[in-house]
């Protein structure tokens, strides 16, 4: 009966008293309000709050209400001994505020009977929204009760009127029905003015049930029901309040819904969701599933419970490298390691075959990469890369002699080893050509003396031979002495990577690389080395030994010697794909190079490790990979070569 | 809430581009706006009351929640409740307090009244926010709202100012509106002071965005729908 919890009576009251104080403060000069105030205060004292304070017998407001925001009403209690008491002798008083001021009397109820009984009704000429009032209830004097709002907080609309409802459709199974409710606005609301919006909320059920279904609320006066079964009965409720607001007003009448018989034809039952159905065939095709699952990928299930221990195949860095503490080692195999792919390796199967493992001191003192790989010294070599596992395949681009030697980055399999330019420079080979690369990548100015001269031939004996994993030994001496230098024209493909072995113990070079052994060293005409170096193409990691070429201005017997070494040695040769593009816009002098004789494949086995530093090659042709492959110079890149490699 | 479409550029342009602007403008289901830079579009005062309306609905929410939420936070047991039947600062602008006095009113006159009440809280709120702000164990959806309640009633000026353009062209008045100096109040070191101040405060935000809301329902209804919602 109360409208708030025995607690929100309670605060009400401690709150009256507080009320009239604190509104006596803005007052301005009102002697009457600290007398109610004491009163007030006495009274609330008495008034006990707590639950039960119905049985004190006091009269108390139960609730004000507005239903439109025009009038309001308040309604009380008449405690318990109804009756007993005097009749009529409760009052009520108001005051409000205008404009800021409280005046100063309180006045009385002026309808205590259209409300009903205990109540006092505010019509709209003593109805002032946002203006706040106080209300007291008296009784035989006493101010029993007393409370303070404004009217825009107790608004509770009427409930509406005129429900009906249409049926929208049907299902198809005939179980189901959707239903459209309509009402009315409560009259006293004035909706079409705009001066009290509402919003509504419906709630429906079956006849025979005791909870009600609710729905959202709506700011329309209709609303669709969905999915109600035919062969039940239902009732609906609609209620509204203000919008903003968070009381409701009271319920409608309920509206009786009667759908229209279901059909004989419609399905006796409604076929309730199999659920075990579901489940049981459920678990049935996953089981299924899976073991056809299993079936088909055992091995890729084996892979994936039992994976294999993978071989190392990476190099990594010898550990004792560090801790003998050659950082500038380790550097420079980080360096290396930078751009180096180790996919590349991953699986390839002839990585582990490869074993170059040929002992030749005396290579060593030339220094040519290609010596060093097949001398004893690349154990150490090997060691220093830390390449312990025999399982690793070492290509030219990691060259023990690098370590120890200057970088020579142009070996390093792609381009961008530029760290270790200076230093490869110094030993660089003296063919104009190879100047020029180098010149290209890293300007030193060790290397720009040289190319300028087409005929310079490198005097330092640095080290950095380009891997040579050339033909015989006679190439790579006739070579050799030509040059006074590391830089012979063996040494012009710097590095072959080593791109494949074949079980048989071959090595596929790539790209093969014809006819380096036997080149004449750089002699190359002015013409010609401007031609070269229009013509080179810079992949800083390989020359094109058919680029040297071009520069080269070989005298014709020497050429026909490489010539002729080199078809000898066409077996040793690994075959360069580049010597196609290269030879293509070479001069006839390039043509003359063994390399354009035929389509060069990237790869050649190697048939033979003649030991200690020929390889034989098997002149398979493999297919040649794309030109823009072959734009590379015969060299081919870690990057390239993963690129053609499958 | 959007707030597209609150530029209104007053340039000359050729009917045609004014036509098809309108159009455009028109032709979205959703708010219609108009395009960035364009000038001379009319969003339809339809639209624009519609959007006002929305913005008030929403402020009225917003500051409703505040104040409940300040209300179970800090005020329980205080008893600000009936202190706060002070006074608002915006209570000396003579606003109408009932329908009848609603309906009897120029709705130019209503409309102006509104912007005065908009702009008597731009200052308020945007001290609020700022207390809001330094006030200690302040939720944070408190300072939320209070940053939103401030914007939007920024936006809510803004469109009213247009809808007084399009209603009342021509016509500026002075920028009247009530001066707020409840801000020592709510700077005071004695927190119960201090919370009774924001308590006022907000009771008064509440109380002031329920009128504003009534009054745009009101001349909504009335201007763009002919009394006929």
């Amino acid at each position: 009966m109360r409208a708030a919890g025995p607690t929100g009576m309670d605060l009400w009251q401690v709150l009256l008293t507080l009320a009239v104080a604190g509104s006596s403060n803005a007052v301005s000069g009102s002697e009457a309000t600290p007398a109610i105030l004491g009163r007030a205060s006495q009274s609330l004292q008495r008034v006990n709050p707590g639950p039960g304070t119905n049985s004190s017998g006091k009269p108390q407001f139960t609730k004000c209400r507005s239903p439109e925001l025009e009038t309001f009403s308040c309604h009380w209690t008449d405690g318990i001994n109804h009756g007993l008491k005097n009749p009529g002798s409760i009052q009520l008083f108001y005051i409000r505020r205008n404009t800021q001021e409280w005046t100063q009397e309180w006045k009385e109820c002026p309808d205590y009977v259209s409300a009903g009984e205990n109540s006092c009704y505010f019509n709209s000429s003593y109805t002032s929204i946002w203006i706040p009032y106080c209300i007291k209830l008296t009784s035989n004097g006493g101010m029993v009760d007393q409370k303070c709002f404004s009217v825009e907080e107790i608004v509770q609309p009427d409930p509406p009127i005129g429900l009906n409802w249409t049926l929208l459709n049907v299902s198809l199974t005939g179980i189901h029905a959707d239903i459209q409710v309509r009402w009315e606005p409560p009259p006293n609301a004035d909706v079409r003015k705009g001066w009290i919006v509402l919003e509504y909320e419906l709630q429906y059920k079956e006849v025979n049930e005791s909870q009600w279904k609710m729905m959202d609320p709506v700011r329309s006066t209709s609303v669709p029901v969905y999915s109600l079964r035919l062969d039940k009965e239902y009732e609906v409720r609609v209620r509204s309040r203000q919008r903003n607001s968070e009381k409701y007003g009271e319920f409608s009448e309920a509206l009786y819904v009667a759908l229209p018989q279901m059909s004989p034809f419609a399905c006796e039952e409604d076929f309730p969701f199999p659920w075990f159905l579901i489940i049981i065939f459920g678990i049935f095709g996953l089981t299924m599933i899976l073991f056809l699952f299993i079936f088909s990928k055992q091995q890729r299930i084996k892979m994936l419970i039992l994976p294999p221990v993978p071989v190392p195949k990476i190099k990594g860095i010898d550990p004792d490298l560090l801790k003998e503490g050659k950082l500038e080692e380790v550097n420079t195999i980080l360096a290396i390691h930078d751009n180096y792919k180790p996919e590349f390796y991953n699986d390839d199967s002839w990585v582990e075959f490869i074993e170059l493992d040929i002992d030749d001191p005396e290579e060593k003192t030339e220094g040519s990469d290609t010596d060093r790989l097949l001398s004893s010294d690349h154990e150490k070599s090997l060691n220093i890369l830390g390449a312990k596992d025999d399982d690793s395949g070492r290509t030219s681009c990691y060259e023990p002699d690098l370590l120890e030697t200057d970088f020579n980055a142009s070996d390093v399999c792609d381009s961008t080893s530029e760290v270790a330019q200076p230093q490869r420079l110094k030993g660089e080979v003296d063919l104009l050509c190879l100047d020029q690369k180098s010149q290209n990548n890293s300007p030193s100015a060790d290397t720009a003396p040289t190319t300028q001269q087409p005929s310079v031939i490198l005097a330092k004996e640095d080290k950095t031979r380009p891997l040579l994993i050339s033909g015989s030994e006679s190439t790579h001496q006739a070579a050799h002495p030509q040059l006074s230098n590391p830089s012979s024209l063996a040494n012009i493909d710097f590095y072959a990577q080593v791109s494949d072995i074949t079980p048989a113990g071959s090595v596929v070079l790539s790209p093969g690389q014809k006819n380096k052994a036997g080149m004449s060293p750089c002699d190359s005409p002015p013409e010609v080395v401007s031609l070269c170096q229009a013509n080179f193409i810079m992949d800083s990691a390989y020359f094109c030994e058919a680029d040297a070429k071009k520069c080269i201005t070989v005298a014709p017997p020497v050429e026909a010697e490489s010539r002729a070494e080199p078809s000898f040695n066409q077996e040793d040769i690994y075959i360069t794909t580049e010597s196609l593009t290269t030879t293509a816009g070479q001069s006839g002098t390039a043509e003359l190079a063994p390399s354009s004789e035929r389509p060069v494949p990237d790869y050649t086995s190697i048939h033979i490790v003649q030991s200690p530093r020929g390889l034989v090659l098997n002149a398979t042709a493999l297919p040649l990979p794309d030109k823009e492959f072959l734009s590379s110079c015969g060299y081919v890149s870690t990057d390239q070569l993963n690129k053609i490699m499958p | 809430m959007d707030d597209k479409g609150w530029s209104l550029k007053g340039s000359l342009l050729p009917l045609l581009l004014l036509v098809s602007d309108l159009l455009l403008c028109q032709g979205v289901t959703s708010l219609p706006i108009c395009p960035t830079g364009a000038v001379n579009c009319q969003v339809s005062l339809r639209d624009l009351f519609d959007r006002a309306v929305i913005l008030s609905h929403y402020i009225h929410n917003l500051s409703s929640e505040m104040f409940n939420e300040f209300d179970k936070k800090y005020a329980q047991g205080r008893g600000f409740i009936t202190k706060a039947i002070n006074s608002c600062h915006t209570s000396s602008l003579s606003t109408p307090e009932d329908k009848e006095q609603a309906q009897q009113i120029h709705h130019e006159d209503l409309l102006n009244l509104i912007l005065r009440v908009l702009r008597s809280w731009n200052d308020p709120l945007y001290h609020l926010v700022s207390e809001v702000r330094r006030m200690q164990e302040a939720p944070d959806s408190m300072l939320s709202r209070a940053i939103e309640i401030e914007e939007q009633n920024r936006r809510l000026l803004e469109g009213m100012e247009k809808i007084v353009g399009q209603v009342h062209p021509g016509v500026r008045e002075n920028e009247v509106y009530s001066i707020w100096s409840g801000l020592p109040s709510l700077q005071m070191a004695d927190e119960d002071s201090r919370l009774f101040a924001f308590y006022n405060l907000l009771h008064c935000l509440r109380r002031d965005s329920h009128k504003i809301d009534n009054y745009l329902k009101l001349l909504k209804c009335r201007i763009v729908y002919d009394s006929n919602c």
